[in-house]
């Protein structure tokens, strides 16, 4: 049986293969560049305390760089459409199932041996570029403490294996329902997009609870390390929120934020709105009860989340993989 | 014949038309939102005179609609993989092509006619999403003025028709060259972003000759609208950029285009910027530092291509693409006249 699927698969296995090279030799020469850039400012930062917010203006890698580490996001979905949607689909299109569910290997066998193999491929391909990925991105991480942000937790770590597993089981079972290569192919690519970006947006943000630190108005909070920031803005003493980006805003504070009372302060000035209206108008709101509130998931959570997050899209695979067996089991050959 | 396109591509025009009314439901909704947010963040700044500094306090739309638009710049892909790539390679596959290339039609005018339907649907589909996305976009536009940066100006205007024109060609030509659907696929994915990523690296950038305007260090600059700014920095009295190092602790100076470290100035304005940090320095030392530089003919530079550009652009990528699928589909009909059926 083993021996069948390598048979079957080298071809796709080689090419595969050259892909990853490819994209692997790409990711090295930029990941060097970045390193010895790094190196050069690091040396230069560390020996001076005040010269941080000089090296935060620095450009690592540039933004060819992000389009290049971005493409990583989408390995695992042609995973699944090119090696997960044809298992099944291709050999009922062909016929060849005729043959190979008729033989003294049983069916269960056939995909169990079939499908294992390929989601080992997948999960080993999946953590190879993950781990490039998190070791191209190491001296990015080190100096703007992103690894948490949306994006760029989707690429570093353990996810990836998670996410190529998940889109390789997604093509197998969306082919055995099917039973078109074609049909399960654009499946796949519509149902993992749909599946990320559902999980990404609605889900990850509630994996733990966030922490929450409140502050005068308008002072401002950055949490401690690469946390995440979920959501900010102001929040009055009834509890009512204000997120920063519901309304217009002036210089941070939204304007329908800002109390009736508070508000006049604000337009009192001949034309411009100047600092001195503005810390008026903030201390006549910390009189009335206003607060600014910063939640977030803080650095510690970034590997919680990561197994979190794997373990989901794992256990979707499984179920994926019950489906598909149930299918193929109760199929006439 | 267009009998027979429709009978086979009746189903994926469906699962077409239900995809793009989904999207155009999305859009337009949000659009509308986004709209009225702008409009009244206009009234609002107007009134406190803070519209100055609107693109840096005013975030429009949500996240989860951006990724969205972000994301349509996979469609021509897509189109290309799941309709162009299987025109020839699937009929090869399950052999109707042996009866498809030996009916009174010739095999010509049955390539041109299922190859001109999907060409031509791959341009509605192109056009419908960009116009969508650029309608959509018109506040954010209006706010950051970066329709012309790399990856907006890819998801805008008509240049989405000539991406999807050119995927579907690709298809069609790696299908039948390859005769295999499944390679076809792979080869238009890579060979689609390997392309797109040459051109729009190497090559636009370059498509007309970039601006370069040098500034004196006193007065500021910035070129009108939502112009493209390709590099930026500093030259000498010999015309050539001063290297700038890459970490600068602090003694940085401000100028009016920008930020010059203290290091990369002549000897004499170092001494008088001296050992401090140079963003405290009082007004009229910091003066004094920059009269010093200007002295020495530093200038600033800034180069660019102009808002004005804008359309040129979109004119001659659009141009570029639909050249490649035309050269793509001359392949295709001499491969495909040549083939035993």
């Amino acid at each position: 049986m083993t021996w069948l699927v390598w048979r079957q698969y080298r071809a796709q296995g080689a090419a595969a293969l050259a892909l990853l090279a490819a994209f692997a030799a790409v990711l090295v020469v930029s990941g060097l560049q970045i390193a010895r850039q790094w190196h050069s400012v690091a040396a230069a930062c560390t020996a001076h305390a005040a010269g941080a917010s000089g090296c935060l203006d620095v450009s690592l890698g540039g933004s060819h760089a992000q389009l290049l580490i971005g493409l990583s996001t989408i390995v695992p979905a042609v995973l699944g459409f090119l090696w997960g949607a044809p298992l099944v689909a291709q050999e009922v299109e062909t016929g060849t199932v005729n043959f190979a569910w008729t033989q003294s290997i049983t069916r269960t066998r056939w995909l169990s041996v079939k499908a294992g193999w390929l989601l080992l491929a997948a999960a080993l391909w999946g953590g190879a570029i993950g781990a490039l990925a998190t070791w191209w991105s190491g001296p990015r991480n080190a100096l703007y403490q992103e690894q948490f942000q949306p994006g760029h937790f989707d690429i570093q770590g353990i996810v990836p294996i998670g996410y190529a597993v998940f889109a390789t089981a997604l093509g197998v079972a969306a082919g055995a329902v099917l039973r078109r290569t074609l049909v399960a192919i654009a499946v796949t690519i519509g149902g993992f997009t749909a599946v990320r970006l559902l999980i990404s947006l609605v889900v990850r943000p509630h994996y733990l609870a966030a922490v929450t630190a409140y502050y005068r108005p308008m002072a401002g909070y950055s949490p401690p390390g690469s946390a995440w920031v979920v959501s900010e803005g102001v929040i009055d003493k009834h509890g009512h929120v204000y997120v920063g980006d519901a309304a217009a805003l002036v210089n941070g504070v939204p304007v329908t934020a800002v109390p009736a009372s508070c508000r006049s302060l604000l337009y009192a000035g001949p034309d411009t709105l100047t600092r001195t209206h503005l810390q008026q108008a903030v201390s006549c709101m910390q009189a009335g009860g206003f607060r600014g509130f910063t939640t977030y998931q803080p650095a510690s959570h970034y590997w919680p989340f990561q197994g979190i997050e794997t373990g989901i899209f794992l256990a979707l695979a499984a179920g994926l993989l019950a489906v598909t067996f149930a299918v193929v089991r109760n199929r006439d050959a | 014949m267009s009998w027979l396109i429709w009978r086979v591509y009746r189903a994926q025009a469906a699962a077409v038309a239900v995809l793009l009314a989904a999207l155009a439901a999305l859009l337009l909704v949000t659009g509308m939102q986004m709209a009225a947010q702008w409009h009244s963040a206009l009234v609002t700044c107007t009134q406190s005179h803070t519209c100055g500094n609107l693109s840096g306090t005013l975030f429009l739309g949500s996240h989860a609609v951006g990724f969205l638009v972000i994301m349509t710049l996979g469609v021509p892909a897509v189109l290309g993989m799941l309709c162009g790539a299987p025109l020839v390679a699937h009929e090869f596959e399950t052999g109707t092509s042996q009866f498809a290339w030996t009916q009174s039609i010739t095999r010509r005018r049955w390539l041109a006619v299922k190859a001109g339907s999907l060409l031509l649907g791959a341009a509605a589909v192109g056009a419908v999403v960009s116009g969508l996305v650029t309608w959509w976009s018109g506040p954010n536009n209006a706010l950051q003025a970066n329709a012309f940066s790399p990856g907006r100006f890819d998801i805008m205007g008509i240049v989405p028709v000539g991406y999807a024109m050119f995927a579907m060609a690709l298809g069609i030509t790696a299908g039948a060259l390859l005769r295999r659907t499944l390679p076809a696929i792979a080869i238009t994915l890579a060979g689609f972003i390997a392309v797109r990523a040459v051109i729009f690296s190497w090559v636009r950038p370059h498509l007309i000759a970039a601006v370069t305007t040098y500034i004196p260090l006193k007065s500021g600059f910035t070129p009108v609208g939502a112009y493209w700014q390709l590099a930026a920095g500093y030259v000498g009295a010999d015309g050539r950029p001063i290297s700038i190092p890459q970490s600068t602790n602090g003694q940085v100076l401000g100028t009016a285009v920008g930020e010059i470290p203290v290091s990369s100035l002549p000897a004499q304005c170092q001494a008088l910027a001296g050992g401090g940090n140079a963003r405290r320095l009082s007004p009229a030392a910091r003066d004094a530092v920059l009269s010093c530089a200007q002295a020495h003919h530093i200038r600033a530079f800034l180069t660019y291509q102009p808002a004005g550009r804008y359309w040129a652009f979109q004119g001659i990528e659009t141009g570029l693409f639909v050249l490649l699928a035309a050269a793509l589909i001359a392949v295709t009909f001499a491969v495909v006249s040549r083939r035993d059926a």
